[in-house]
């Protein structure tokens, strides 16, 4: 039987126990309130239902995943001792291709064999798969038969079925929840353990201060010794998301923040900020599209025209304009927030001392809000540095060391995409290298973000 | 200390130079503000402009009619015998080039796609008959053809379509293929159809994986959860993965999903559990909030007239708190939608020209696709890019649209 008529037919015994004891449940309701016992019945029968329906539905649906792991073994182990299998080549490689292509057209995902010994093992999948098949779905509804049995008997008027259907809805609302905990800890792992095979071939000295990065020439076999060093990848990723962008965004940000909260009307208010919301709205592989097609080429033709040497079409210039231009909204709404957060006193205060709303907002309203502001800074310096399209698009693929902004740089981001895309085999320094910068900008991202929800949450108590 | 302080001369010319100065700056100041936002606004309409600029001819096509004499045509085709082997056996590639000219002159070879054949197939395979009579067919143009319709092109290519257009052969029309169709190498025949699809699947495995859990794991922390360690560390890695970069969770989905887990390389299903995992905190916290706003008093009235701890979640809380959930849901949503960075990761980046038919086909989603067709060489994909980059942005705008409608509707004060 296959999968998914098997589990149609779980589905619909689960339907029939849930509808049978919930009329059991409701008959049992009735005949107790006709004997004149109305507190007898403790929960009502929808919940017999949903308890008998979880008891046909559980154990068999465990069984199944369970199952479902166990069983390709056991089909791969009858098909080995089979007739036909004596014949197979000794080695372990061409040995699983051949029983792979046969699997393939056993259960129909490819036409026809390219080695002809895969045919001969065909029949002997399709029968295995068949008996285990049947097999496994045997069981399950035994499974089912047997839960929704034993739990159809405990239907009374005294049992308790709420409570258990509840506790169960409370094991999976803890479990939804620890989905946060196993995401972490898999990223964690993940770059943990793909990190600690690249370290074993690269020194982390070498790669966290060396200063020539060209995985390429690594791959080519002129040895590891010091193509990794990513030192000029930081610098670019620094120059590009923490100096550029914020060069952009800090004074663009504060200043519309300021204006949409202190000058402008309601009206203005009222449409401007959705706009700038836009901003942040817009898919970063579109900002990319546009600096590489439209920004870039025109700041290198104004490089050249007045002259800078070494103008490149791909500049650190173009991706962190844009970046930063990206980031206004951010830096905007959380300058936005700490504006909002100083007490109208201080800021009546310093109006009723005659000063003008623009001194007011410069030595009052923004010293008061610095801690807020800085924190905003700080989470969006982290958002930019992990920004990937942008760069990949527009900043280009050269490790250089270079102050000057229309020189191509190239970030860490950039260089995790170019290593890994394209057909490569998962045990090269070249490719475990990408989670090497991945664990770094893990590291990086997180104590900024940690910082700076410390400097806000600390200085938000200030006045409260 | 004596009070010998003269008062201030308020209409002294050193004073009203001074509150002059002050002014003056104040005017500054808020000249600056205003600047600001002019800027910030000034770039998305700069950059909305160069999209539509660029995109809507993306949305037209340069067609030539071509009047082609099928008897008289080298084609090798019986009527009544059509079959995908005999077209693709009467080698229609050839055939086109040698009609096109005798119709059109010895250098119009080139003015057509070099995939206009595929129409000629269609329609013999469409209607076989017309194989014996002349019919005149548009053709997709060239790239070199197309451009210079639209816009500019080169020199030859100008005087190609002047002598075109004398003729009265030149046809623009809307471009239905650039929706009906997938990749492909030919600017003029490609579409986005088969990006939009795999969006689709990939969105609705994001959707089925995320708003679950994210609803689940918001009311556990909101209503039961008491506050220990473990709540801390759920409540902290929640908060940290939504600020984790987005290549990250392309990483993990690669080490995990596809390297441990052996799951299809390129799928929606595999690019739908790594952007669940990302917008899963998005829901996470828009529906703690809204669970938040919902007043005790409805909790205590409910848990006063008997119900269960659950009862009061799910038949009181959660109803009231739905719009806010959903509101929260749709913005993830839309982040998950433009996002691009995690699906290059999982191999998402392959070339693929038919739509996919399931979860576990190799497909592509919209943004991807903005990224390859960026990466092509030639002209002609400039438009395109541009015009997929337009329905993106009408979909995510749309999806803003609906969770700022959603706001403003079921917006409750208590």
């Amino acid at each position: 039987m296959t999968g998914p008529a098997t589990l149609l037919l779980l589905a619909g015994l689960g339907a029939i126990a849930w509808v049978s004891a919930r009329a059991r449940a409701m008959r049992l309701q009735t005949a107790a309130r006709a004997s004149g016992r109305r507190d007898a019945v403790h929960s009502l029968p929808g919940y017999h239902g949903w308890y008998v329906a979880l008891w046909t539905l559980v154990p068999a649906g465990i069984f199944l995943a369970v199952w479902a792991n166990v069983a390709p073994g056991l089909i791969t182990q009858d098909v080995l001792n089979s007739p036909a299998a004596h014949s197979l080549p000794a080695d372990d490689f061409s040995r699983s291709a051949i029983l792979g292509e046969a699997r393939a057209i056993a259960t129909g995902a490819q036409a026809g064999a390219f080695n002809p010994l895969s045919q001969g093992l065909v029949e002997p999948y399709e029968a295995a798969i068949g008996k285990y098949g049947m097999a496994g779905a045997a069981l399950a509804l035994v499974l089912a038969f047997a839960g929704g049995a034993y739990a159809f008997t405990r239907v009374r008027p005294d049992f308790r079925a709420r409570t258990r259907v509840e506790r169960l809805v409370m094991a999976t609302l803890l479990i939804a929840s620890l989905l946060a905990i196993i995401t972490t800890l898999g990223i964690v792992a993940s770059l943990l353990w793909e990190s600690f095979r690249f370290f074993s071939m690269v020194s982390p000295i070498d790669f966290l201060f060396g200063a020539k990065w060209s995985p390429q020439s690594a791959a080519l076999g002129y040895g590891n010794d010091n193509a990794f060093g990513a030192v000029p990848l930081f610098w670019g990723t620094i120059f590009i998301g923490a100096i550029i962008a914020m060069v952009v965004a800090i004074p663009l940000g504060l200043m519309s923040a300021i204006y949409l909260t202190q000058y402008a009307s309601p009206t203005v208010r009222k449409w401007m900020k959705p706009i700038l919301e836009v901003l942040a709205g817009v898919p970063t592989v579109v900002y990319g599209y546009f600096a590489a097609l439209t920004v870039a080429p025109a700041l290198r033709d104004f490089a050249v025209k007045i002259g800078i040497h070494g103008a490149s079409s791909e500049s650190a210039l173009a991706a962190g304009l844009v970046m930063g231009v990206m980031i206004i909204p951010f830096v905007s709404s959380m300058a936005d927030d700490s504006i909002a957060a100083v007490p109208q006193s201080m800021r009546d205060g310093s109006l009723a001392m005659g000063a003008t709303t623009s001194e007011t907002i410069s030595r009052v309203l923004i010293p008061a809000a610095l801690p807020g502001v800085v924190g905003g800074v700080l989470l969006a310096v982290s958002r930019a540095i992990g920004e990937t399209m942008i760069v990949v698009m527009a900043a280009g693929l050269a490790a250089n060391l270079t102050l000057n902004p229309f020189a191509s740089v190239t970030t860490v981001t950039t260089q995790i995409v170019q290593l890994l895309t394209g057909d490569q085999e998962f045990d090269s320094a070249k490719t475990l290298a990408a989670f090497a910068l991945g664990l770094v900008l893990f590291i990086v991202t997180l104590l900024l973000n940690i910082v700076a929800l410390r400097v806000v949450k600390k200085y938000r108590e200030a006045y409260e | 200390m004596s009070a010998t302080r003269n008062p201030t001369d308020w209409k002294s010319d050193a004073m009203r130079r001074r509150i002059a100065r002050r002014y003056a700056a104040e005017r500054r100041f808020k000249l600056a503000g205003l600047l600001a936002v002019g800027i910030s606004a000034a770039f998305l309409a700069f950059l909305l402009f160069t999209m539509i600029g660029n995109g809507v001819r993306g949305f037209t096509r340069t067609e030539i009619a071509v009047k082609i004499d099928f008897p008289a045509s080298p084609l090798l085709l019986d009527p009544n015998a059509i079959t995908d082997q005999a077209l693709a056996n009467a080698n229609l590639p050839m055939v086109t080039g040698e009609v096109v000219k005798k119709a059109l002159g010895a250098d119009a070879e080139e003015w057509v796609s070099p995939t206009a054949w595929t129409v000629l197939r269609d329609r013999i395979k469409a209607d076989p008959k017309i194989l014996s009579r002349t019919e005149t067919i548009d053709l997709p143009a060239a790239t070199t053809i197309d451009l210079a319709a639209k816009s500019k092109g080169s020199p030859e290519a100008e005087a190609a379509v002047d002598r075109l257009t004398k003729a009265g052969l030149l046809d623009t029309g809307f471009n239905w293929s650039f929706l009906s169709a997938s990749d492909g190498t030919d600017p003029t025949q490609v579409g986005i159809w088969g990006a939009f699809k795999g969006s689709l699947l990939t969105m609705l495995v994001t959707l089925a994986l995320s708003f679950p859990v994210g609803v689940a794991t918001a009311v556990y922390l909101e209503e039961y959860a008491r506050k220990n360690w473990m709540t801390d560390i759920i409540e902290v890695s929640i908060n940290n993965l939504a600020a984790v970069p987005s290549i990250i969770f392309g990483l993990l989905g690669l080490s995990i999903f596809l390297n441990f887990l052996h799951l299809p390389r390129s799928a929606a299903l595999v690019g739908g559990m790594t952007l669940a995992l990302m917008t899963m905190p998005v829901i996470v916290i828009a529906g703690r909030n809204a669970i938040k706003s919902v007043p005790p008093s409805i909790r205590d009235a409910a848990l006063g007239v008997g119900a269960s701890p659950v009862q009061v979640v799910f038949h009181h809380v959660l109803p009231l708190a739905l719009p806010g959930i959903l509101t929260g849901t749709i913005i993830g949503m839309a982040r998950a939608l433009g996002e691009t960075a995690p699906l290059l990761m999982i191999g998402m980046r392959a070339f693929i020209a038919t739509p996919p038919g399931g979860i576990t086909d190799p497909a592509t989603v919209l943004p991807v696709q903005i990224f390859l067709w960026s990466d092509e060489v030639s002209k002609g994909f400039v438009e395109k890019t541009s015009a997929a980059i337009i329905v993106l942005l009408v979909f995510l705008l749309a999806m803003n649209g609906l969770a700022i409608y959603l706001r403003n509707k079921f917006e409750r004060r208590w």
